[in-house]
């Protein structure tokens, strides 16, 4: 059996306990909340912590609770099946229930958390494989090498963000808390991203993501989540985008976005999309060729590299697809858009 | 005697009592509460864990292992490698070219190098990094063609072609002559990718060894008894000092078949070490271990008259062999030797060359072979009938060569069902009615198969039986059966108790199979080229009628009646015209063990002489042949190139159905196992010579959502050399899947997809260029009516 | 190491592991409960699955550690808690299992029938596409899913009480209702 490399447990019960920990225990220590992204990489020799600080026995961090001014607190170890399960989630952010109910399987949604997912590492098809293979291969740039094999030359590494529920928190607005020895911080979503495949996100390792906050939206919100991959269950996204539509009282356009995930390092927020669709009503011939537009917006900005498994020149063309599906699907106030 | 000379397709009394119903599976409670053993649930006292050490270069000779620091490591008993296991096997005894370890040289990532046992798997993981190896990296072989052409380095030196692995050339009838005097002719390239196993069982093996020097090993193995050969010859050691058991086993679909390194592993550790032993491979080196689909390109032309008989058939191969020849020689034949049926070919001819390149070897999956020419076969077959303005379901019929018959190469046909196959699916599928008429992006397609059950080639040349059963008969009541069978979940072991539990008369619950533990059960070859049912059937029946001869015997005497009197019926035994006289089995087993001492009795079958009259005439001549037609409906997106495929209509002829529900679990096994390997399934190796991903997340298998509805139909073509009638039912519904859901996609939208799998990619690119050159064509049409015009 | 007290199948155990050891391998390896199966290392194939709390995961990514406190049953618990609960035979999902013939390796099926028993304890009367989703993360490579669908609807027949499945094969074969063993 592919094994666990040795660390040491620690199950803290209280926030403060487990920043104590990582202060103390520095970069030797990691954070795991569900466990799903952070054993399979451990399996795979990717990261060898000597203290593994597991937030699963913190009740503080575990639970959706909706504020009176109708925005959500969702603890960072509410596990993805809770949060795609639960009403508020979907009455004020279908697309985030809609994201949250495509990740991976529905064993893995039931471990996996909606902090977790948010801290996904990055991921490749020269980075996710065992010791063994990377060896083999000559390791890569991201782990333990220094050549990066999606880029001939490339220097920085270009693994995906591969997190279904990132972009769909970045349309929303959503902010992020981070705890450590320091003291609470905020981070709006759309700001924590950077462009290293390595470490895409401007955090500290040792910052414990504790809670997420999704703003209450406009009146007529609506939302979808589009997500390509080859099952109809298990996979990692080959494609994913968020949409955000809010109608206004007139039942036109009046806010927009589109944030697209499984490309490169970070989510990537397609430009010039609200433009294109603000003042334009669902059903009309205007609204259906600002979609294209839009689709085809997404398609000249989303470029798809040959980081993950999956053709990436097919996965460009079906960028403009999933766009406009899912936009129209919002619009409808349907989705998800996934082929099962 | 063989049992085929015996009997035949009838009951043994006027009607069936246990066989053609769906009763539960011997082992299916045991499965079904977790007591169901398998061999990494195996613990023995003392026991030590071993792990492997493999190449990380695709071709590089070894040129120095030192092992001492690994050795030194406190938990570590022993360290393995090459030099001790220098002898040679394979599967095929013509063909050995593979050591329990590297030996000077390595063929592919992943191939064996060492072998550590420890105290634990930690230990012995740590004790891998420990071992030195010094390397000189050769020119790896990624593409068939290159190893074609080119002759250095060799992959297995000193071979007298290259880089040539096997090559087989036969022509039956006159292929270029039927060509020039037949009205169509179809010509195409196809692509035929990879694919694996996945057995969701990863292989595991326990090897313990007595002072006495009894070898004990417990393998998740399908054919026990090669295992059995290849571990006397490697070890040097006295077969009859090695005991070879086959726990209950995870799946297999011919991934468990060849001999494995980790069985001489787990014996030469536990030799060296006196304490029990068990390696279990990670997912990953199940990749690595293969034996999985030969990717082949095939280069077809058939030609048919207008009326559309096929008049001829002409196949040219390339076959992807990997690192080690494995069953290659045997997969080299069936790519041509097993298409020549269900149809008439007055003339074929095939060219098959198999190559080594530095891959994963493969080796025999599911439909050995024979899957890859009939997708190219039975697409061309598609075009033919357009071509012709034919339905696909009618020329399929037109070309039927009928029972009780003999293929253009030789083999014996006798049973077959298939018109009635082609019935079955037309109306399940409503073809007549919708084909043509569904909208665009939704397809119907068709296509028709064969397999064997068996063939009489026994791998290495023998006048024994292929198979073998012993009974015993309790005084308590209770019948045990000794089967050499490998039960790999298709119920081999349930069967034999169905047929045992009729002959005898029994309630089905009091007999039990004791199976694939070498010291107490009689040889049979293994579960591979869907043997078991069919070969295993007969010996069960031979055995039970010997048996039962003698309990009617005792009987007959004791009652003073005429034997024919005797009746055996479900769990007891009566005089058919006194029904006073009545007694429990156990009672008529007293008597009959009063008379004769102790009972038992053993069974075989052997095949009758089969094949064609030339070098490899018997290679895939079955003493049966089930047959296949599929249709498959598909949902083709234009915009994604996904296709979806909402319903398999497939009807199998199996012979009689011992158990129907169990034959119809192979039929919806194999026909999700071929969708599953047209659409999503690619065992790759990158440009480095890597598996592309080797895990259950990358390589992708269909989950039960991405499965499609399948109906399945029995059809019974009871074969008078088959048990009661049976034949296989584990391969041959694999195989027409493939081409039916091409032709499928042809119908849909009209393009003809030749390459494997068949990806969204592919699909669009396809669509694409069909668009393109549909708009040429009306470009071209649209200038013509303006020329036209001006005139 | 440390020691662990573990609610597996309704029985307090103590065992001693190290921290590293993953609930699948003490299960199997110190617990001596092999059951639960191994088929991929790393939570890609559902072999794995046990229910902790009621709730089917997967016991390769879990730790040990982090079961304690919680409820852990594996496929060796069904039996068990069906008698204790009055019942007589196997879970009726076992029995449609074997019954249905979705047995055949065998070796995905605790797993499966794991997560289709937590399934029909949340939903009795789930539809094909919900059971298909559920499933979704338990990989089989016999079936084709086929029989695994028809027992779990098989199951929800005997529930019910009403029309288990008629698949087309059955139509021409009287015999198929019949269970004699």
């Amino acid at each position: 059996m592919l094994r666990l490399p040795k660390f040491r447990l620690e199950e803290p019960t209280t926030v403060e306990g487990a920043t104590a920990l990582m202060a103390e225990h520095g970069e030797d220590a990691m954070v795991v909340a569900g466990g799903t992204d952070l054993w399979p990489n451990m399996k795979h020799g990717l990261f060898e912590p000597k203290v593994v600080v597991s937030l699963k026995r913190v009740e503080a961090m575990r639970g959706i609770t909706v504020d009176e001014d109708g925005s959500l607190r969702i603890g960072a170890t509410t596990t993805l099946a809770e949060m795609a399960q639960s009403a508020p989630v979907q009455a004020s952010a279908p697309a985030l229930a809609q994201a949250a109910s495509l990740v991976a399987g529905p064993q893995l949604r039931t471990m996996g958390t909606a902090g977790g997912n948010v801290m996904l590492d990055t991921r490749c098809q020269w980075y996710n494989q065992t010791h063994f293979w990377r060896k083999s291969l000559g390791y890569c740039l991201k782990k333990d090498g220094t050549v990066c094999h999606v880029v001939a030359g490339g220097r920085k590494c270009v693994a995906a963000a591969s997190n279904d529920t990132a972009p769909t928190l970045m349309s929303l607005g959503a902010t992020l808390a981070f705890a450590s020895a320091d003291g609470i911080r905020e981070v709006p979503v759309g700001e924590l991203w950077k462009a290293d495949g390595i470490w895409n996100k401007k955090a500290e390792r040792s910052e414990i993501l504790t809670e997420i906050r999704v703003p209450k939206q406009a009146a007529g919100h609506r939302g979808a989540y589009g997500k390509l991959r080859d099952r109809g269950s298990i996979d990692y996204p080959l494609f994913g985008c968020a949409v955000r539509m809010d109608l206004g009282e007139d039942g036109a356009v009046a806010g927009a976005d589109l944030v697209c995930v499984a490309l490169v390092a970070r989510p990537l927020r397609i430009k010039r999309v609200e433009e294109l669709l603000v003042g334009k009503t669902p059903g009309t011939e205007a609204f259906d060729s600002a979609v294209q537009e839009v689709a085809d917006l997404a398609y000249a900005q989303a470029k798809p590299m040959d980081n993950i498994p999956g053709d990436a020149e097919y996965r460009r063309e079906l960028v403009p697809v999933y766009v406009r599906r899912t936009l129209q699907a919002a619009a409808r106030g349907e989705g998800p858009v996934h082929h099962v | 005697m063989a049992a085929r000379d015996i009997h035949g397709i009838e009951a043994p009394w006027t009607e069936f009592k246990v066989v053609g119903k769906s009763h539960r599976k011997i082992d299916g409670m045991a499965k079904a509460t977790g007591e169901a053993v398998y061999a990494d649930d195996i613990q023995l006292p003392g026991m030590l864990h071993a792990k492997t050490l493999r190449s990380p270069h695709a071709h590089a000779k070894i040129v120095s292992i030192d092992t001492s620091k690994a050795e030194a490591l406190p938990g570590v008993h022993a360290v393995i490698t090459g030099k001790d296991m220098p002898i040679q096997y394979g599967v095929i005894p013509w063909t050995p070219d593979e050591t329990a370890l590297a030996v000077d040289k390595v063929r592919f990532i992943g191939d064996e190098v060492a072998a550590v046992a420890a105290i634990d798997e930690d230990t012995a993981n740590a004790a891998l990094e420990l071992i030195e190896v010094v390397y000189e990296e050769l020119h790896a072989y990624m593409d068939p063609r290159e190893s074609l052409e080119r002759d250095e380095p060799q992959i297995h030196p000193n071979r007298k072609n290259n880089n040539v692995s096997k090559h087989v050339e036969l022509e039956f009838g006159d292929v270029d002559g039927a060509r020039k005097a037949s009205d169509v002719v179809v010509e195409g390239h196809y692509e035929f990718h990879g694919s694996t196993h996945t057995a969701i069982e990863p292989h595991c093996a326990v090897a313990k060894v007595s002072p006495e020097g009894v070898l004990t090993i417990w393998s998740a193995t399908q054919i026990s008894h090669y295992v059995h050969r290849a571990l006397a010859r490697v070890l040097e050691w006295e077969p009859q000092k090695i005991r070879v058991i086959q726990p209950c086993i995870g799946g297999a679909f011919g991934g468990k078949s060849d001999p494995f390194s980790l069985e001489f592993c787990v014996a030469k550790l536990s030799q060296l070490t006196g304490r029990p032993v068990k390696m279990l491979w990670t997912r990953e080196e199940v990749f690595y271990a293969h034996r999985g689909r030969h990717p082949m390109s095939l280069d077809y032309t058939t030609s048919a008259t207008k009326d559309g008989k096929i008049t001829g058939v002409d196949a040219k191969i390339l076959i992807d062999g990997g690192s080690y020849s494995s069953f290659g020689l045997v997969t080299t034949y069936y790519s041509g030797q097993l298409l020549t049926g269900p149809y008439d070919f007055p003339s074929y001819r095939y060219d098959s060359t198999r190559v080594f390149t530095n891959k994963p070897p493969c080796g025999p999956k599911r439909g050995h072979g024979s899957v890859q020419p009939r997708f190219a076969f039975e697409c061309q077959l598609d075009e033919v009938a357009e071509k012709l303005g034919m339905d696909p379901i009618e020329i399929r019929r037109k070309n039927f060569h009928g029972e009780h018959t003999k293929t253009v190469n030789g083999q014996r046909i006798t049973s077959s069902g298939f018109m009635e196959c082609l019935d079955k699916v037309e109306k399940g599928s409503g073809w007549t009615e919708r084909r043509g008429k569904l909208p665009f992006g939704r397809g119907l397609g068709v296509a028709g198969s064969m397999y064997i059950s068996g063939t009489n080639y026994p791998i290495y040349p023998n006048e024994m039986p292929q198979a073998g059963i012993q009974l015993k008969v309790d005084r308590s009541g209770l019948v045990t059966v000794f089967s050499g069978a490998n039960d790999i979940g298709q119920g081999s072991n349930s069967v034999v108790r169905y047929i045992v539990a009729e002959e005898l008369g029994m309630d089905a619950a009091d007999v039990r199979v004791i199976a694939a533990d070498s010291d107490l059960c009689p040889v049979d070859l293994g579960a591979y080229s869907s043997r078991v049912t069919f070969m295993v059937g007969n010996a069960t029946i031979d055995a039970a009628r010997k048996l039962r001869k003698k309990i009617v015997t005792a009987l007959a005497e004791k009652w003073e009646v005429p034997e024919a009197r005797v009746r055996l019926i479900e769990g007891r035994a009566i005089d058919l015209e006194d029904t006073e006289r009545s007694i429990p089995s156990r009672e008529a087993f007293e008597i009959a063990e009063a008379r004769f001492d102790t009972l038992g009795s053993t069974g075989a079958y052997n095949t009758p002489t089969l094949g064609g009259d030339y070098r490899g005439g018997t290679i895939g001549a079955s003493p049966a042949y089930s047959f296949t037609a599929h249709i498959v409906e598909v949902d083709v997106d234009e915009e994604t190139g996904r296709i979806t495929v909402p319903k398999v209509w497939c009807a199998h002829d199996c012979g009689r159905a011992l158990n129907p529900r169990l034959v119809a679990g192979q039929i919806e096994g194999s026909v999700y196992m071929g969708i599953a390997e047209t659409l999503l399934e690619d065992h790759k190796v990158n440009r480095f010579g890597l598996h592309s991903g080797p895990s259950l997340l990358d390589y992708r298998i269909p989950t039960a959502i991405d499965t499609p509805e399948i109906e399945a139909y029995i059809v019974e073509s009871l074969d008078p050399e088959g048990p009661y009638g049976a034949k296989e039912a584990g391969e041959g519904p694999l195989h027409s899947a493939i081409p039916a859901l091409a032709n499928a996609v042809y119908d849909a939208v009209g393009i003809r997809l030749r390459e494997l799998p068949f990806t969204p990619a592919k699909v669009l690119k396809a669509l694409r260029e069909k668009r393109e050159q549909e708009s040429k064509a009306g470009g071209a049409a649209a200038a013509m009516d303006r020329h036209l015009g001006t005139h | 190491m440390r020691v662990l007290t573990l609610d597996v199948n309704g029985d307090r155990l103590e065992t001693a592991a190290p921290d590293h050891w993953t609930l699948l391998e003490v299960l199997r390896y110190k617990l001596g409960l092999t059951g639960s199966k191994q088929g991929c290392d790393k939570g890609d194939c559902g072999a794995c699955t046990v229910l902790v709390d009621g709730k089917p995961v997967l016991a390769c990514l879990t730790l040990a550690a982090e079961a304690v406190g919680s409820k852990v049953t594996t496929i060796e618990g069904l039996r068990p808690a069906h008698l204790e609960g009055g019942g007589t035979g196997v879970d009726p999902v076992q029995d449609a299992f074997d019954r249905c013939g979705a047995l055949q390796c065998g070796f995905c099926q605790p797993g499966m029938m794991l997560t289709a028993r937590a399934l029909l304890n949340e939903n009795p009367n789930p539809d094909r596409t919900e059971i298909q989703k559920a499933l979704s993360g338990n990989l089989c490579r016999c079936t084709g899913y086929t029989q695994i669908l028809e027992a779990v609807e098989t199951a929800i027949a005997e529930s019910t009480e009403s029309e288990p499945p008629r698949p087309a094969w059955t139509q021409d074969h009287p015999h198929v209702r019949e269970d004699a063993l």
